[in-house]
């Protein structure tokens, strides 16, 4: 991974967390809306121009793919450095989950 | 009565927020947006008074790949109105919401769009600006003829102008920098 991914990505927005997140499974941009909303009970709320950023930047920085095309609907996957990017960053969470919880 | 009216407004490229706004206060007095088309001609219809949030995004790559562009905010429940230099048009009516809902969830993404604002909109400002004007008030200033005198007020008042916008872009553009790199 180049300084540059781990400078943009590391530590990364909540949406970028959840995008990377739920296309672990393939998915089109509005699944990921569905999902994040799901997987946070509502509480968040991903815009569409946030969403059609992200996506471009990820898969023109290598972190995701594009699939295929569904009903005017792009499907992206997670590559493999956006695994490592994801895990890079779930583990500053959880450290950060960790001395949040010690510090109670 | 006449159903349908149209409005001469200019709106500098950093004032898209006052644009939205604009289009917002508009649809809340009966007046839905129908396009936006030559100089600065807004066009609108008459309709029932309701409160419509209005949003521009300026996305080069989302105009090229028009169809999936506007599927996507069509899937979140955006209407998709038309593009007009470079900016894209969106509203969707607040009763369909819950909150306050915008085009953009984090000042990550804000900060993006006024990056893509800066490259597109921006740079051919600046050139002008430091090309042309600034080197014409040099020039004027060094030549004293009355029609010198009055090339140089132009020059002064467009110089004046410029730094507005430039100012009026720079400070929103350092909120979303700083609070993206706060850490």
């Amino acid at each position: 991974m180049d300084n540059h991914i781990k400078k943009v990505y590391v530590p990364m927005t909540e949406t970028g967390f959840y995008i990377l997140l739920c296309l672990r499974e393939e998915s089109h941009g509005y699944g990921i809306v569905k999902k994040t909303e799901l997987l946070t009970n509502g509480e968040i709320k991903i815009s569409p121009g946030t969403l059609y950023g992200s996506l471009s930047k990820m898969e023109k920085d290598g972190l995701i793919k594009y699939i295929k095309e569904e009903d005017k609907r792009k499907i992206y996957c997670i590559t493999e450095l956006g695994t490592e990017v994801l895990e890079l960053e779930m583990k500053r969470i959880e450290r950060l989950y960790k001395n949040m919880v010690e510090a109670k | 009565m006449k159903n349908t009216k149209t409005e001469l407004r200019f709106f500098s490229v950093p004032e898209w927020k006052k644009e939205e706004t604009y289009l917002r206060e508009q649809h809340k007095n009966g007046w839905k947006f129908v396009k936006v088309s030559g100089f600065c001609v807004y066009h609108f219809e008459k309709c029932v008074p309701e409160d419509v949030i209005y949003q521009l995004d300026y996305n080069q790559n989302g105009i090229a790949h028009k169809e999936e562009y506007v599927k996507m905010f069509n899937d979140c429940g955006w209407e998709y109105l038309q593009d007009y230099v470079g900016y894209s048009y969106f509203r969707k009516a607040a009763s369909e919401m819950d909150g306050v809902e915008e085009i953009f969830c984090d000042d990550a993404s804000r900060l993006d769009m006024m990056k893509r604002v800066f490259k597109g909109r921006l740079i051919p400002l600046l050139a002008i600006f430091f090309l042309i004007i600034i080197p014409q008030m040099i020039q004027q200033s060094l030549i004293d003829t009355p029609f010198s005198r009055g090339l140089m007020i132009l020059f002064c008042i467009m110089f004046v102008v410029y730094l507005g916008m430039f100012i009026s872009f720079a400070i929103p553009y350092w909120k979303y920098y700083k609070s993206v790199h706060k850490e």
